[in-house]
């Protein structure tokens, strides 16, 4: 096995069909995920990325937004025209933010009956709009689809963007605690559609509480609860064995997780609880790539204080002078200095953060890292300029 | 609008996408209002740390500021929230054991959907509300850290709706007409100059203005500035890697000096276009916060933005930002 970090992450992707791409919001886990699945693509493999929210200037310059819940094929004259060699394909699907619960219902709902039904419920409309795990389940569920269709040999997953990294993995299992039978069961009893006073005559106690809640909360809203989860129930037996398939789909020893990063996030601090947490799922974590980092300066003069910009005027005066013809001003190379020893800061604070992360991931992680160049990714060129750092010189 | 103007309101409610600062910009306000005499509630919504370990670090990094004695803390958790309420309407205790422990009561706050999330908002207000000895004079809410920063503001106005009558119904409206009472509260939007951030941004704003929420305050955080301008760094020789090696550790210092300032110049670049396109959008007042270089961001760090925002509100300009 090749030792080089990226290397190995280059394996990773050659041996698996799926990659999902964990981690919490705003760390650059979409473009990430999509630089990967475009690498698949040029190595001769069929690859979708499944993505949630693409920076709208990336989708429109792979010609394949804004079509939701739909793969797109990305044409052959767009890799062309960036004059790149795919000798395979690449495709993307959006998940639809907004109309995930509305998709699920519209898919599963038995009849159309029972569509508007459960569409027209006040509760329906309530949860839809506020209970966050639907965008987590629909990816899954079309994890699960496009898995089953046969038609992609490697799927990537950009999964939702969540606060905690491991959010993802445990939105399916929580949509079935929240659908769990017991309480389903509970709230469908014809003596829970008729109402508080149909207990009240069963048991005194109940009858009481019920009466104080409803009070609280208004009239007939156990009814109402009641009516929503009867016309759910006709969605939830699906639920259970959709959710039970995928959940090994991933465990599949043909998916791999990877843990997209920042530097300075929390998670730096709990990687060894993530790692554990991820293999007591049967999840293993495959590889880390830690974005937007600070490459330190590991040349004479690196470890200059940060607080003594004098030092580094003194040294690059001379080469400043050559390159600029004459002589510097003073303020210019004042300038320069001061950034550099603040860069120099930061990538220290980078570098020791990194460096506990890893003490803390299992033995055998590839980790990779990728500077934090001052620029959006917006096209193919952007998402191919990652993968030397990714997956190294193979490419 | 000056930072006075902005403690006239007794609550302060941030929003915005998880990773642009939030805490830290909760804590910058809360900061600068105990230092002007404000007793401060800094609040903290379930589940989330940040907040509680930015104070703690604030006292152990600045341990002898005196506006820190006037800041509290609380973290507000929806379902404990319901339990108190419901010990107002239930008073004898005994009863009220029997009520939680019950499945009906378990259930019913599982299904109810937005229930926590209205108790946690009216919990909210009742702290804003208390008179007593100890009641703060300002209530700061770090708000949710997920993408759905609106979710909490639109609870009241959703319950009232689901919950047709009674008890909860008559709260939540109320609550609501005071969320909306732009003398009462202040929502401050905070946000990254990037491409991604600015887009929900654009879309909490917009969400604010059709739940006729007040917008009062945007921030825009780690605003990187130039070091050097685009032709001072092509004077310079420019930044792509010249042939060959180095020909001395200091030409590769240099060239090193160089990479880094036009990395700088590039991030304040694509800053710049992002915080024009927020001045168009969304024209109301803005505090631009820098990016700071830290090995380690700190207490320290957090009460220098304190300074510098409170100090743009009040006309006085940035001692930092570009």
């Amino acid at each position: 096995m090749s030792t080089e970090p990226s290397q190995r992450i280059a394996e990773l992707v050659r041996s698996h069909r799926i990659l999902v791409c964990a981690g919490s919001g705003g760390v650059g886990k979409t473009t990430t995920a999509a630089s990967l699945a475009l690498w698949g693509a040029m190595q001769g493999r069929h690859a979708i990325v499944l993505t949630i929210d693409p920076a709208r200037r990336l989708a429109d310059s792979l010609g394949i937004g804004p079509i939701g819940n739909t793969p797109v094929r990305v044409a052959p004259e767009t890799f062309a025209r960036a004059g790149l060699l795919v000798k395979g394909t690449l495709n993307a699907m959006m998940l639809d933010q907004k109309g995930s619960w509305d998709e699920l219902v519209e898919r599963h709902a038995p009849t159309p009956e029972a569509r508007d039904r459960i569409l027209a419920n006040r509760f329906y409309k309530q949860l839809s709009q506020s209970f966050a795990g639907s965008q987590e389940y629909m990816a899954v569920e079309q994890l699960g689809e496009l898995d089953s269709s046969g038609r992609y040999d490697l799927i990537v997953v950009d999964t939702p963007p969540t606060q905690h990294a491991l959010d993802f993995l445990e939105a399916p299992d929580r949509l079935l605690d929240f659908l769990d039978r017991k309480i389903v069961r509970w709230f469908v009893r014809p003596s829970m559609s008729a109402g508080w006073s149909a207990f009240q005559a069963m048991n005194k106690t109940v009858g009481f509480i019920l009466r104080k809640i409803e009070e609280v909360t208004g009239v007939g809203t156990f009814a109402e609860v009641s009516d929503f989860f009867e016309s759910m129930s006709s969605l939830f037996d699906g639920f259970e064995a959709r959710v039970a398939r995928v959940t090994e789909l991933l465990r599949d020893p043909a998916t791999a997780f990877l843990l997209v990063a920042g530097p300075d996030e929390q998670v730096l601090d709990q990687v060894e609880y993530l790692a554990d947490q991820m293999s007591a799922r049967r999840m293993p974590l495959r590889g880390v790539v830690m974005n937007r980092i600070h490459p330190l300066f590991q040349g004479a003069g690196a470890d200059l204080d940060a607080d003594e910009p004098g030092e580094v005027v003194a040294r690059i005066a001379g080469p400043a002078a050559r390159a600029f013809g004459r002589e510097v001003p003073p303020e210019l190379l004042d300038r320069l200095a001061r950034n550099f020893c603040a860069w120099q800061e930061r990538a220290r604070g980078d570098a020791l953060r990194i460096e506990g992360f890893m003490q803390g991931l299992p033995e055998g992680v590839p980790l990779v890292q990728v500077p934090n160049l001052p620029r959006d990714i917006h096209d193919l060129e952007g998402l191919t300029s990652l993968h030397p750092f990714l997956l190294g010189r193979v490419a | 609008m000056n930072f006075d103007e902005l403690l006239r309101r007794r609550l302060v409610f941030t929003v915005g996408k998880g990773g642009v600062g939030r805490t830290t910009v909760s804590l910058a306000i809360g900061l600068e209002a105990a230092r002007r005499g404000k007793r401060v509630l800094m609040v903290e919504l379930e589940g989330a740390r940040g907040l509680e370990r930015a104070i703690d670090e604030q006292r152990k990094s600045r341990p002898t500021a005196p506006e820190l004695r006037r800041i509290g803390h609380i973290e507000v958790e929806g379902k404990r929230a319901l339990e108190e309420y419901l010990g107002l309407v239930i008073p004898v205790r005994r009863l009220l054991k029997t009520v939680f422990s019950s499945n009906v009561y378990q259930y019913f706050v599982a299904a109810a959907p937005g229930l926590k999330e209205l108790m946690t908002v009216g919990k909210i207000w009742y702290e804003v509300e208390r008179t007593d000895a100890t009641a703060p004079d300002l209530v700061v809410v770090d708000g949710p850290a997920t993408g759905h920063s609106l979710q909490y503001l639109r609870m009241p106005k959703a319950a009232a709706e689901a919950f047709p009558v009674g008890l909860v119904h008559r709260e939540a409206e109320r609550i609501f007409s005071l969320l909306q009472d732009e003398s009462a509260t202040a929502v401050a939007i905070v946000t990254t100059p990037e491409e991604m951030p600015v887009n929900e941004t654009l879309e909490i704003s917009r969400g604010l203005s059709d739940l006729g929420l007040p917008r009062t305050l945007l921030v825009v955080n780690r605003v990187h500035r130039a070091p050097l301008t685009p032709a001072e760094i092509e004077s310079l020789g420019g930044a792509s890697p010249r042939d060959g090696d180095p020909a001395s550790p200091d030409e590769a210092l240099f060239a090193e000096a160089v990479r880094v300032a036009d990395g700088e110049t590039g991030w304040a670049e694509l800053n710049r276009e992002n915080v024009l396109r927020l001045a168009r959008e969304v024209p109301i007042p803005t505090v631009r916060l820098p990016y700071l270089f830290t090995e380690e961001f700190g207490g320290l760090h957090v009460d220098r933005l304190s300074r510098d925002l409170a100090g743009q509100l009040d006309g006085k300009p940035s001692t930092e930002a570009a």
